[in-house]
């Protein structure tokens, strides 16, 4: 291959995508699209194969590769320039139905050359509770329009009668159709743009340059894989639902140049929707492996190829239809990311070249509120609360993790302005702030999380209703490495206000939880409400710490408690710091004898188990 | 403004720029003198002395003479980047809303720790960080007071925490400035003015902004960013156009001292000075105006604007003699709103280094620049690594003997030296056939780039008429010009003093806008209702400021967007009449044809309803324009500028050919040349490609047309 040409053809594919994901977001101009970045875009070979990974949400590059190769099978002899087809059913490839795949032949010369695919989170995909997420489905039946596979353009025609189908199966029909119009847009963009490309460089120029770059993707991180040492690593991700514990239970081996990731150690598939089958598992486990081993590497086929995972049947990482699985890109995905994260993060940690590129854990737990109800202006509004987007950041090596830094398997996020809240819904925010203690103690501490409170404010109906997917609040999930503990669990609370007191009385304008007048109760998992004078409070999980916390720097645990994000308490017990009562001035002599008074209590700690 | 046009001839521009200080002296005569002299950070105010020094020795005449004949002076500074960039800024606290005191330093999340990046920078999401901000969270205070979305006051600002919040920042903290910002204030100042009562009352000296004043749109996060910025800089730049003032006036200018601003129009100096954030990135808006000014003279109303020089590649879009303003604007990763022209801004130019993936033998273009020093390997200042302005040289494009006019000569055997190690041997080719492969990869990114900018903004390049830049862009565009199927390509004779002319040819801009969210459809009274005081505002404005009504003009905009979307979309009114229901609805249906053509086919929305989110007013004092010297059209031939033949790669034969070489100097207007032909001028280098034709106009400008 010439190496000019195929630099040239690499830039234009890397902007095919850039130009496919403007038009996704343009025409789509929903918060969760344009706010979230909850979102992709990749090429495809014409076998389905991954070619040009974009920046999305990145445990959807490889299902949508099978989202392909699934069309590829069952359209066989019938798929046709002009075509597009639809994709959301989580047994073929999908992650979860409101994640729709829309699928884009690309043909040159009556050639199928490659495929454009792309997803974003519709508005509403017609599962028992709005938005998508729905912690009461008990099988896949009840979690709305699902598709193994339908062609929604024919030769260049919409098919309204499929279109027309889908949208008489959700709430707010428009949104969703706004939604399809802005995949079909981007596949639109994609696909002409790839054609421009052919047309300029010839298909068999541009089919090398593809196998070219794969090729070296695969080269380049085998090469990788080879640096690195061989070894074991392990994660256990627990998820607690209602009373129930499940656990992702994770094993990577690497030998040589690849890698196996085998999740035998997972717990059966559970009755609760966190389940995931087989390809999001597999695109799980890829989402942190891209960014945290080929941060400098085409995301491709080639990444692919050296990685092998293990996931029996049955299990809550390959469940069996009809499992049901709506929350599981908040679950036993997000587990998996974790895991993974984990065990690359722990072997890269062992190599003295890599452990610059080894982190904690970023944002072990997504808190997927949709709040939905009639706003201030009378109509109806469902949505994400986009503060979920704005996880911690995990310790790395040299330094701590960001705080409400966002995450590893979605590299662009942001959430919403309070001021935009306020307006979208009839709600008042209390406070939204960093939440103290919250970041993974160690030698570099894990970003902390936030925590916010509101309360209805001028609601047509007294207020809204909330569906909450909340796992996860009884045990850490974003894990510490080397050392490092895990950040705070989510929390969340229902503050119940005295309804026979609150007409009169003033406002509030509560600063903390505790100020909050009320009995609070702890709200994981349904459908709630949220009215009168009731507030909701929600904590979300700071990312893990690195290295061991009694080798933090005394003065920069100092500079956190005076940032007021970790306690007089942490600052004492957990990093055996001593300061001044006075002055809070650090007094090293007394920190360095009550470090070493920790160390000695470890020692007998551990002798005495 | 008293003098007689007699004795006041010179209208004086300035820019000041981060490396250099240049300026451009328009004699009502119709001539033009040019003056450089070095930027003299921090004291920039020296600088620009120098500079009208330079350009008036230029003219045969002193500084003192200059400036005594001078009826306008116009002025871009990048004083307050400069600012930001060095952290030279105040001491900065801040009062915000208690319970959201985090909210500057949360920056939405990821958003402000990915915002700026490039995308490799994105995808090594562990190396990633957000920027020390710049105001210490010790240093943030909130205080208790609340308003609500519809701008009703909820609670009662506690003014006694808020005389302690400012004794203990000024007195405990020592800041310097205090930036305020409360939530919702855009609907109801009350809480931020009272703040300001206080602050004056309790600490007289300390430098304030308030959001509802600098930035009164919703959005609490960037609203703060920016209160913060203008708190920040703000002392600087006051300071600084305070003393230009001084300067000039004992230099012997008395007139007004006109300020450029981020959107493209000049305030008075005593205007801009309490709106620092205003003149970030004020050079580069000027450039756009340089080129509208151009485009208006020559008749091109759809430009892409591309300036590439030894660093930068800046590009600007005009469309239908309009620009847009940035959506996300920031300034070194920090965001602020303002209105500023969108100008995309990459690190890319002559000194970009040519390198190979040691993995994979791959050549690349970037990111890494040798910059101005060491620069090229053919500079010869020391420069080791080969950069695109080498592999120029190379390929026959500059002439090792004459480059800038045979000020510098070109070392082209150490160039070659240097390629054929690093980059031709490991590739296995030629030098040759390498430079000129490096050449195709440099102009197949710059045409990807230019793409996807006009992508994003709904707009074809075909319709579009490119304005070739700086030292490395004639050189290029050619090429991409070609591969982006432009209409033509004008290189501009005044390239080097473009952002003078914007100066020079701008209006008095005063930008007004009130927030407020009117459903479609409302009461035309209710939209008159928002403008009418507006209108009212800015006549008083422009009148103090010397204009008569004949020479203002009123241009009202109303952002518009579809319920339930985020995307608003600036729909300007057409005419001055006041708003009737007839009127009003057919700008909603303007509305709907913008959002269209901005953001694709079947992307309008109308079911959810539409609202009405900002109405916006610019009031214009309408300025002279320079006059550009028109020559007479000579004959199409132009053999007699041609100094030679040599090979330069031509595209279109696949390699090296025999090209014409041309002095500029020596072309007159009205002549022809034609590709491959290289013209070196004393600026820059054009390269005309196979079935390319080049033209100078009256005005001297190279138009280059496709055959």
């Amino acid at each position: 291959m010439d190496p000019i040409t195929f630099s040239i053809i690499r830039h234009r594919l890397y902007r095919i995508v850039d130009e496919a994901v403007i038009t996704l977001k343009n025409v789509s101009g929903s918060a969760t699209t344009n706010e979230g970045h909850d979102l992709m875009v990749s090429l495809y070979r014409a076998n389905g194969s991954l070619l040009m990974g974009g920046v999305g949400f990145l445990h959807h590059l490889t299902s949508a590769a099978e989202a392909c190769k699934a069309i590829i099978r069952r359209f066989k002899g019938d798929i046709h320039e002009g075509d597009m087809f639809l994709l959301n059913d989580p047994y073929t490839a999908a992650l979860h139905t409101s994640d729709i795949y829309l699928i884009s032949p690309i043909h040159y010369d009556d050639q199928l050359v490659g495929w454009s695919a792309c997803f974003v989170h519709v508005y509403d995909i017609g599962a028992m509770s709005p938005g998508g997420f729905s912690p009461q489905s008990q099988d896949i039946y009840t979690e709305g329009f699902s598709s193994p596979g339908i062609k929604i353009i024919d030769r260049g025609e919409l098919r309204n009668d499929v279109l027309d189908t889908l949208l008489n199966m959700v709430r707010n029909p428009e949104m969703v159709s706004l939604d399809i119009r802005s995949l079909i847009a981007c596949n639109n963009v994609a696909r002409d743009r790839f054609r421009v490309l052919i047309r300029k460089y010839g298909e068999e120029i541009v089919d090398g340059a593809c196998m070219t770059l794969i090729d070296q993707s695969e080269q380049l991180l085998r090469d990788r894989l080879r640096e690195l040492p061989n070894g074991k690593w392990q994660s256990r991700q627990y998820m607690d639902v209602n009373a129930e514990v499940h656990r992702v239970g994770l094993t990577m081996t690497k030998e040589d140049d690849h890698l196996v990731f085998d999740f035998s150690d997972s717990s059966p598939e559970s009755p609760y929707s966190i389940n995931c089958a087989y390809w999001a598992s597999w695109g799980g486990l890829f989402a942190p492996l891209f960014p945290l081993l080929c941060y400098d590497i085409t995301w491709n086929e080639g990444v692919i190829r050296p990685i092998e995972m293990i996931a029996p049947e049955g299990t809550i990482v390959n469940c069996r239809r009809p499992a049901p699985v709506s929350v599981a890109t908040v679950g036993a995905i997000q587990s998996v990311n974790n895991a993974a994260c984990t065990t690359i993060g722990k072997m890269l940690a062992a190599s003295e070249k890599y452990k610059g590129e080894a982190t904690a854990v970023w944002h072990a737990n997504h808190f997927a509120i949709f709040l939905f109800g009639q706003n201030q202006r009378g109509g109806q509004s469902i949505g994400i609360l986009t503060e979920t987007f704005a996880g911690a950041g995990g310790a790395r090596s040299f330094a701590d993790g960001v705080d409400v830094g966002g995450e590893v398997p979605n590299p662009i996020s942001r959430m919403a302005n309070v001021e935009s809240m306020e307006a979208a819904f009839p709600l008042r925010y209390l406070f939204r702030r960093r939440m103290k203690d919250s970041g993974g103690a160690g030698e570099y501490r894990g970003g902390v999380g936030a925590e916010l409170a509101f309360v209805p404010h001028d609601a047509p109906d007294g207020g809204l209703h909330y569906v909450v997917s909340g796992k996860g609040t009884q045990f850490p999930m974003s894990e510490g490495l080397n050392g490092g503990y895990p950040g705070a669990p989510n929390s969340y609370l229902w503050v119940h206000s005295n309804e026979e007191t609150a007409g009169d009385a003033p406002l509030s304008f509560a600063q903390s939880l505790e100020s909050m007048p009320g009995e609070k109760e702890s709200v994981t998992w349904g459908v709630y409400p949220i009215m009168g004078r009731d507030g909701l409070y929600v904590q979300w999980n700071g990312g893990g710490g690195y290295g061991d916390p009694l080798e933090r720097d005394p003065a920069a645990v100092v500079a956190d408690f005076e940032e007021g994000v970790v306690s007089e308490w942490t600052l004492r017990n957990v990093y055996g710091v001593v300061i001044d009562g006075d002055a809070g001035e650090l007094d090293g002599p007394g920190t360095e004898a009550a470090r070493k008074a920790a160390r000695g209590t470890r020692l007998q700690r551990e002798a005495a188990e | 403004m008293t003098a007689s046009k007699k004795e006041r001839r010179f209208v004086v521009a300035t820019d000041v720029g981060g490396t250099c200080t240049d300026t451009v002296i328009f004699d009502t005569s119709g001539a033009v003198h040019f003056g450089k002299s070095l930027s003299t950070p921090p004291n920039f105010a020296d600088g620009v002395l120098d500079s009208i020094a330079a350009a008036a020795r230029e003219a045969g005449l002193t500084a003192a003479d200059v400036l005594a004949g001078t009826q306008l002076f116009t002025h871009g500074s990048t004083v307050v980047d400069n600012t930001l960039l060095t952290r030279a800024g105040a001491h900065t606290g801040l009062i915000t809303t208690e319970g959201f005191e985090d909210t500057i330093h949360v920056t939405r999340g990821a958003y402000g720790r990915w915002a700026g990046q490039t995308e490799d920078q994105i995808k090594h999401v562990v190396a990633s960080f957000r920027p020390d901000p710049l105001v210490a969270m010790a240093e943030i205070a909130g205080v208790p007071e609340r308003v609500d979305y519809k701008g009703e006051a909820i609670r009662d600002l506690d003014e006694a925490a808020v005389e302690d919040a400012v004794r203990h920042l000024v007195e405990n903290r020592n800041v310097e400035a205090i930036a305020v910002c409360f939530l919702w204030s855009f609907y109801n100042d009350a809480h931020e003015k009272k703040v300001r009562e206080i602050v004056s009352r309790v600490a007289p000296d300390t430098y304030v902004t308030l959001s509802s004043e600098i930035a009164p749109v919703p959005g609490e996060y960037e609203r703060t960013s920016t209160t913060v910025i203008n708190a920040y800089a703000g002392r600087i730049a006051s300071d600084y156009l305070g003393e230009l003032t001084r300067k000039l006036g004992a230099g012997g200018y008395d007139g007004p001292v006109l300020v450029m601003q981020g959107y493209g129009g000049l305030l008075p100096a005593s205007e801009a000075a309490g709106r620092a954030v205003g003149m970030i990135e004020s050079g580069p808006a000027a450039g756009i105006i340089g080129s509208k000014f151009l485009g208006d003279v020559i008749g091109d109303q759809n430009i892409i604007a591309a300036d590439m020089g030894g660093t930068t590649f800046k590009v600007g879009v005009i469309e239908g003699g309009e620009f847009e303003y940035a959506r996300e604007p920031l300034i070194d990763r920090f965001h602020y709103l303002a209105p500023k022209i969108d100008i995309v801004s990459i690190g890319a130019g002559g000194g970009s280094i040519v390198s190979l993936d040691p993995r994979t033998n791959v050549p690349r273009v970037g990111p890494q620049s040798a910059g101005a020093l060491p620069g090229p390997v053919c500079y010869g200042r020391g420069g080791t690594e080969p950069t695109l302005t080498d592999v120029a040289v190379l390929v026959g494009y500059l002439d090792p003997a004459i480059f800038l006019s045979g000020e510098m000569t070109l070392d082209m055997d150490a160039a070659r030296t240097v390629f054929t190690e690093k980059i031709a041997k490991p590739l296995g080719m030629s030098v040759e056939n390498a430079a000129i492969g490096i050449m195709r990869i440099a102009a197949a990114q710059i045409s990807d780039l230019i793409h996807e900018i006009t992508v994003e903004r709904g707009l074809d390049p075909r319709d579009f008429v490119l304005h070739a830049f700086g030292g490395t862009c004639p050189i290029l565009c050619g090429l991409f010009g070609q591969d982006l199927n432009v209409k033509r390509i004008v290189v501009p004779y005044a390239a080097a003093v473009n952002c003078a002319f914007g100066l020079a040819s701008s209006d008095i801009v005063h930008e007004y806008s009130t927030t407020k969210t009117l459903q479609v459809p409302s009461l035309a009274n209710d939209v008159n209702a928002i403008f009418d005081p507006m209108i009212e505002t800015a006549k008083a404005q422009l009148a103090d400021e010397g204009f008569a009504v004949a020479d203002m003009r009123f241009e009202r905009a109303v952002d518009f967007r579809y319920g339930l979307q985020i995307h608003e979309v600036t729909t300007p009114v057409r005419g001055d009449d006041t708003f009737t229901d007839d009127n009003l609805e057919s700008l909603g249906a303007d509305f709907e044809a913008l959002y269209e053509r901005r953001y694709g086919k079947g992307s309008a929305f109308r079911d959810a309803g539409m609202e009405m989110t900002m109405f916006r007013l610019t009031a214009r004092g309408l300025g002279a324009r320079p006059e550009m010297i028109k020559e007479d059209l000579e004959g199409e031939d132009g053999s007699a500028a041609l100094t030679g033949r040599r090979n330069i790669f031509v595209e279109g034969r696949g390699g090296l050919a025999e090209a014409a070489i041309y002095s500029f100097e020596k072309l007159r207007p009205g002549n022809k040349v034609s590709g491959p032909a290289v013209i070196h001028t004393p600026i820059t280098t054009i390269v005309l490609q196979e079935n390319q034709t080049g033209r100078l106009d009256q005005y001297r400008n190279m138009i280059i047309e496709f055959a």
